[in-house]
This record gives C-alpha cells, structure tokens and sequence, in this order.
C-alpha cells in the first residue's frame, strides 16, 4: 500500500524559539496528482514545505520518498532526492540569460573547463519546448514577464528531473491569462508522472486543479481528502476553524470625533482609490492577502513612500506627509511590520530603542538625560510586562515578543492621536499576543484611533470594530464586526467576491 | 537534529563567561593597547622617556582627529575617502587667505568653511543623491586635490605671517597644542556621539537605515551633517598640519590620511557597515597605530617594512573582533 506514494512525511514536528510551529503533521504524496496544501497564514505550510526542501531540518519525524526513509538537510540534497522548490518570490537572476539561469550552479563544462554553451541552449529549448513555450535561451530574464520567469523555474525543475515540485503560492503575481496558461503546464506535468504540491490560498484554483488536498490549522492537520468530494465551503471553514475567534477583545463604546479622513488616495500599481475614516475609541481593521497593498498604502500615509496622490485629513486639516516626521507631527504613529527589518535598531540597547522617536522628552541643554530614560522605561516595563534583566543589552537579545513590545512602548511614549499597526503579532507567542491586544483596546478606550493591517483574519475579528479587506489595491468590502466572518472576509480577500459600493 | 541558534537571553549561562564575553566585545582594544604598549617598553627602555611619550601624542594628533571624524562617518554606515584631499585643499586656501589677509582668525574661518563645505557636498551627495559614499568621497578625493594642485601650482605655500606658527608649536607646560586639540576634540565628539541626539541618531542609522526612517528621525539631515562635522575635523587637522611647518604642500600633504584614519578607525572596533563602534575605541586604535610606528623606528625597522606591520595589525584586529 504503502509503495503507491511517492512522498510521505510523518509526524513532523518543529518549534521555533520554544514556540511549536508544527505538532505531527504528515501529509502524502501520490505519483502524478496535484495536492494543495492549504491554510491560513501562521499555520505552518511554508515551515512543513522548508522542512521537505532541506531549509531548515524538522525537530522530529520521518520522510520517506518512493517507501525508503530520507534525511533531507541541504536545499542540495533536496534536488537530489527529485524535489524543487519555487517559492514565492522568484528565485531568478535577472541579469543572467535563460540557459544561465537555468544552468545555475550545475553548468555543463568540457573536459577543459569551458563552458559548454551551444549544448546548455539546445537543453534549455528542448525543456521549454516540452512545456510548449518558445523562448531564446540567449535573451536576459529581465527582460521577461513575471509568468515566463515562473516558466523558467518550473522548466529548471523538469531539467533536475524533478518528480516533486513545491509551488507556493504561485499565482499572486500573475494576471488571469497567465493563470491559465500556467495550470495547463501543471496539467500536462501531471501526466507525465510529476507531482505537484500546491499552495494556495484561493480556493477557486484549488477546485479547479488540485486531486487531494491537505489543511493545517496552528500547526495540525485538520483534514484531508479529496478536493472533488468537497465543496469549497466544508473546506474553508476547516482552514478557518471555530475555536481561534471565539474571543473577542474589542469593548463597544461610544467612538469620539474624526481623527483621519483619507480620500481618493492612489498611487500606481499599489492602491487606488482608498478612502476611509477612523474616530476617536475606534479600532479599524485592514486585511488581505499577500499583494494585497495595505502596507504600502500606510507606509505612504506614514510618509515613508512620497509616489501617491489624494487627500489626507487629520482632525479635518489637510496635510501633506512628505516624511515620516511629518506624520508624527500630524499625528499618525506606526508600527511596522517584519519587527527585524523595519522596528528594531538592533545595535541599540533597549532604553535606546525605546527613546528613538522621542529623545525630545529626554532632553535638558541638549543633552539626553539617561536617568529620565530609565525611570520612563521602568514605568513601561511594568504597564507592558517586558521582561528584561539589564536593558542596557541590545534589543536583539530579547524574545519577540519583548521587542514587540518595546517598540509598542517607544510609540506609546511618543503619543500620537492615531497609531497604526502592521502586523502587530507577527512571529511572537500566544500569550504575548493577548497582552498585545489588550493594550491595543485599551489604547481605543483612552480615545486613540487605531488601525490594524493584519493577514490574520482571527486577528482582525478579536479586535476590530470595522473592517476593510482589500484585494489588489483595492477595499473590496467592508463590515462591522458583527457582521463579518472569516468566510466572508475569506471570499473578499480572494477576490472572487466583491462589494462595488462605496462608502464614505 | 540542531536548532538553530536563537538568540535569546541565557541566565542560566555562567556569568564569568558572560562578563569575560562582554569586556572583551566592549574594551578588547584597551587590552590591545595595554600588551602593545607593555611589550614596546620591555623591547626598549627608551619608549617609556617621557619625551618619547609626548612625541607619540603630538605624531598621531593630526592623524587622531581626523579618524575621529572618520568614526562618525563609518558610524553611519559610510566612509570618507576624501579626508586627505581636503586636508591638503583647505592648508592651500587657508595659507593663501592668510597671506591676502594678515590675518589668523580670517585664514581659521576659512579653513573651517572650506572643510566644512567640502564635507556639506559629500553629505549632499550621499543622501540626497543617494551616490554610494564610496564613490561620492572618491570623487571628493580627486576634485579636492586638483584643486589644491591648481590652487598652489603642484608646489608648497608657506605663511609669509610670523605667529601663524605659534598654534602648533607652542606648549601648555610640557605638552603641545596638538596634543591639547586631539584630547579636547576627542572629548568633544565623545560627548556628541554618546549624550546626544545627534549620536544616537548616527548609530540607528548605521545599524538600520530603513527603521531609523520609520522611527521618524530625518536620514538625510543627519547624514549631511555627518559628512559636514567630517569636513570641520579635517579643517582642524588641516590647521596644525599647516601650522607646524609654516607650509602646507598641495601634492604631499594629506597624502593617504584617509588610509591612516580608517585603519584606526577599524582597529578601534568599529563595525565597517556601521551602527556599532566607539569614540573611545578610535582613540585607543590611534594611539596603537602611534606607538608602533615609534616602536618601529626606535628599533630602526626600515620605513619601507613599516606599512607591512601595519597591514598585520589591522587584519589581526578585524579578525580577533570576528569573534563576538
């Protein structure tokens, strides 16, 4: 029985940081079919996928590939063993040819040491002839569309004769054509014995190309089968679950004045036409999935991209934020997401990291006076639970979730009417994150208007009072809190519903 | 299996072994120091002749303030290669305003304009133009002393002002102005890099451009006055260099400063790509740089070997900083 698949992985398990990611999850594998793997963000696809291709090794577990046990340690080994991974972000040299690139790292030589140019470019044209597209081998890849370079991934897969390829979700950055064109070549894969892991998270797709398909939930599988005795519905309320979104955080009282009006806000190939308001108490939502533009949409606000035209109101006064002092002046904060790249001065102590946006408080004379940063920090030490022996050691010493929050308290110190969140939560602990979101509502309760960008539907649902969910640059619909539900965000957000209407 | 390597708070970790971690990340130049100068007097009795020790100080102050600038940029995340260029242009511009003026504070002010101006395009350069300081400064490095050639016709210029002499070559007590200058500038840009504003926005920028960004602090308003604080240390290098000879040569003066002040900039600790280093730590890799030279040639090593010592101790140093 077991001989029919040609992967298996049992019980794997892995934990970052103390933290699991991952509790005995398996998944199989047969010859020639398409199996998505699907699942909200946070739920531990791409772990379970950088475990198969030898990013980072399980903690516990076993992968069998064709009934023999493996030990996959090395992105190498992975190839080796017939498994290719494309990810997300295209893993292509732009400045290189086609033959270069799909040559890379195992060039065909002479006995000489030359290379063997003639006879990579014959390969290269008999591959992408295979997959029934004509490419010269010769032309730069920069020079191509998203989806060709996609092509020359998936065609560096089939010249490794890989039988097992990895694509994660693959579609985000493809228009409908190329959609198409790209589930033909998955199809006519199939046939010739390859199979196909796909992630994704649009549901349509799935339906329409996947065999069996795989959900995971906080690290567990929580169903499996096939994807033509199911109907999308039983399906998205398994990756949704019940349990995560009973709680619910956000208070209801009376929201006070307009804090921000934005209005026709665009700017090319990111967002257009945003408009929303946020009150004094409220705490307003955005979410969607990747590509989907938030972010970009409040680095502009926050001043930190200048490419975009519309109208900005704070407290009914237009502004112009050219740079993120600006905004603070106006009064917008924002806490960014991705903490590593974007919070934290990891050089810094934490007192320092705390004072940045504001060393105007900690001032006498010109000079900053270290005590008052002391005391100022004991006292958000307390209020936020950051656990710290000596904060005079460098932020990247402590835990996520203790940066988290010290970055919070560096905004909290700083005092703006509006504060934004982008991911609030990301890559900290459960219990760290109540904490976060209680301080979130109480933020709201003393009148702050706050905005949360978040992947995370549950997240957005424990909290916010209204909701926008965007797709493509757009908002494509917008609830109140009683009214939403993580399958009706979930179409949204896909796209493959949408509201027309506007309001505000 | 291995998990990778979190990083985490270790209590449980011995807490020797974190102190030890800890001086050694924070003061291993002292302790370079410290062995460097004990061997050197073991090695030769005449090292530790106080006449000798105040020579080592006056040798490296030029050098010394100009690699405090040096620190503040490579804070940053940059580098100046135009130090030297400019050290040669302002001695030029200066001496001949000098000479125009018979006036000293006249030829100071300007030579505090001209570095000051020099490093404000450097500064422009790097943060609104967004050149690469690598090349902005190689750039600097090239105008400036053409200038400075073009200036003074390729050949030296002497102050034709009695007392323009006396900044450089006067003593309080035993010890030249030179000296008094370095310490007092490393003074300065110590309490300006650590009890400031201006300090810590440098080293956020250094460590984290894109976060110092969104922590709301003006990048580029601070970068230019990085580069412009550079150019007004180089002024005061320029100054004593002219003065102690009376002179100031357009072609040799300044001539592979910047190399000098880099290389006690990275012996000092301080990171190459910025955001982590000391004022303190240049000091000492100044002085480490000045007592080798004198070792050197109090043992009369050829000068011709002495850049190869040099390049040792520097690879050493970065190679022993590896270790964190």
């Amino acid at each position: 029985m077991t001989s029919n698949y040609l992967l298996e992985m049992n019980n794997i398990e892995k934990a970052f940081n103390q933290v699991s990611v991952l509790k005995k999850v398996g998944i199989c594998l047969e010859k020639g079919e398409i199996h998505a793997l699907l699942g909200e963000n946070g739920a531990g696809k791409s772990t379970l996928m950088n475990i198969l291709g030898g990013v980072f090794p399980a903690d516990r577990g076993t992968i069998k590939i064709n009934g023999e046990a493996v030990n996959i340690t090395t992105p190498r080994m992975a190839q080796n063993y017939g498994i290719s991974f494309i990810h997300q972000e295209l893993n292509v040299v732009a400045d290189l040819k086609v033959y270069e690139n799909m040559f890379l790292g195992s060039e065909l030589r002479s006995r000489t040491g030359f290379l063997k140019v003639e006879e990579m470019c014959q390969r290269t044209r008999e591959v992408l002839a295979d997959l029934g597209v004509e490419i010269d081998p010769k032309v730069y890849v920069r020079e191509l569309d998203t989806s060709y370079k996609q092509l020359i991934e998936i065609a560096k897969a089939l010249l490794h004769k890989s039988n097992i390829i990895i694509m994660d979700e693959p579609t985000t950055a493809l228009t409908e054509h190329e959609v198409y064109r790209l589930f033909g070549l998955m199809k006519k894969l199939k046939t010739s014995n390859v199979s196909i892991i796909y992630i994704s998270h649009k549901l349509k797709e799935i339906q329409e190309i996947c065999d069996h398909y795989t959900v995971l939930r906080d690290g567990k599988v929580v169903g499996t089968g096939r994807v033509a005795e199911q109907n999308l519905e039983s399906i998205t309320k398994l990756m949704v679950g019940k349990s995560v979104s009973e709680e619910r955080f956000a208070q209801t009282h009376p929201h006070g004045a307009e804090l921000l009006r934005v209005k026709e806000l665009t700017s090319p190939d990111l967002f257009k036409k945003i408009g929303f308001t946020l009150h004094a108490g409220e705490i307003l939502g955005f979410t969607g999935l990747a590509g989907d533009g938030r972010t970009e949409l409040f680095e502009s606000i926050f001043g930190f991209r200048k490419n975009y035209t519309g109208e900005i109101k704070v407290k009914d006064q237009s502004v112009q934020i050219t740079h993120p002092k600006k905004a603070l002046q106006a009064g917008i904060g924002f806490v960014p997401k991705d903490r590593k790249e974007n919070a934290i001065i990891k050089d810094l102590s934490v007192y320092d990291n705390m004072s940045l946006s504001s060393l105007g408080h900690f001032e006498r004379r010109g000079f900053i006076q270290q005590k008052q940063e002391k005391a100022r920090f004991e006292y958000y030490k307390k209020q936020l639970n950051i656990k710290v022996h000596d904060p005079k050691v460098t932020i990247d010493k402590l835990s996520g979730g203790n940066q988290q929050k010290v970055v919070l308290a560096k905004w909290l110190e700083v005092d703006t009417p509006i504060l934004v969140f982008d991911n609030p939560t990301q890559g900290i602990d459960v219990g760290a994150k109540r904490e976060i979101y209680q301080h979130i509502v109480r933020l709201a309760q003393q009148g702050k208007g706050i905005i949360i960008l978040s992947s995370e539907a549950p997240e957005i649902l424990k909290i916010c009072h209204h909701i926008n969910v965007m797709f493509q640059g757009e908002i494509t619909a917008r609830f109140t809190r009683d009214q939403a539900s993580e399958d009706e965000i979930m179409k949204y957000a896909t796209g493959s519903k949408r509201e027309v209407e506007q309001i505000g | 299996m291995a998990n990778p390597a979190w990083k985490q708070e270790r209590p449980g970790e011995s807490r020797t072994k974190q102190r030890f971690a800890w001086f050694w990340s924070e003061y291993s130049v002292i302790i370079a120091f410290l062995i460097i100068f004990v061997v050197a007097a073991l090695l030769n009795p005449r090292f530790l002749d106080m006449n000798n020790q105040l020579n080592i100080l006056m040798q490296v102050s030029i050098i010394g303030i100009v690699a405090l600038g040096m620190t503040i940029v490579m804070l940053s995340g940059g580098i100046d290669l135009s130090v030297g260029s400019v050290l040669a242009l302002v001695g030029v511009v200066s001496i001949l305003s000098l000479n125009a003026t018979e006036s000293i504070p006249v030829a100071i002010i300007t030579a505090f304009a001209v570095g000051a101006f020099a490093g404000l395009l450097n500064g422009l350069m790097v943060a609104k133009g967004k050149i690469a300081s690598f090349i902005a400064t190689l750039g600097m490095m090239a105008g400036a002393r053409s200038i400075a050639l073009y200036t003074a016709d390729g050949g030296s210029i002497s102050s034709e002002i009695t007392g323009f002499t006396t900044i450089a070559n006067s003593e309080l007590w035993i010890i030249d102005y030179p000296i008094i200058i370095f310490l007092v500038m490393t003074g300065l840009v110590y309490v300006l890099m650590h009890k400031t504003r201006f300090g810590r926005y440098v080293y956020a920028i250094g460590s984290n451009e894109k976060a110092a960004l969104l922590s709301t602090i003006r990048v580029d308003r601070v970068k230019i006055g990085v580069y412009s604080l550079a150019g007004l240390l180089v002024s005061v290098a320029a100054i004593i260099e002219s003065s102690r000879l009376n002179s100031i040569s357009s072609s040799s003066s300044g001539q592979a400063y910047e190399l000098d002040a880099i290389a006690a900039v990275i012996i000092g600790g301080t990171r190459m790509t910025g955001g982590r280093g000391k004022v303190l730590g240049t000091f000492f890799g100044v002085l480490i740089l000045g007592i080798l030279n004198n070792m050197m040639n109090l043992m009369n090593v050829s000068p011709h070997l002495q850049g190869f010592v040099k390049g040792l101790i520097i690879i050493v140093a970065v190679v022993f900083q590896k270790r964190e």
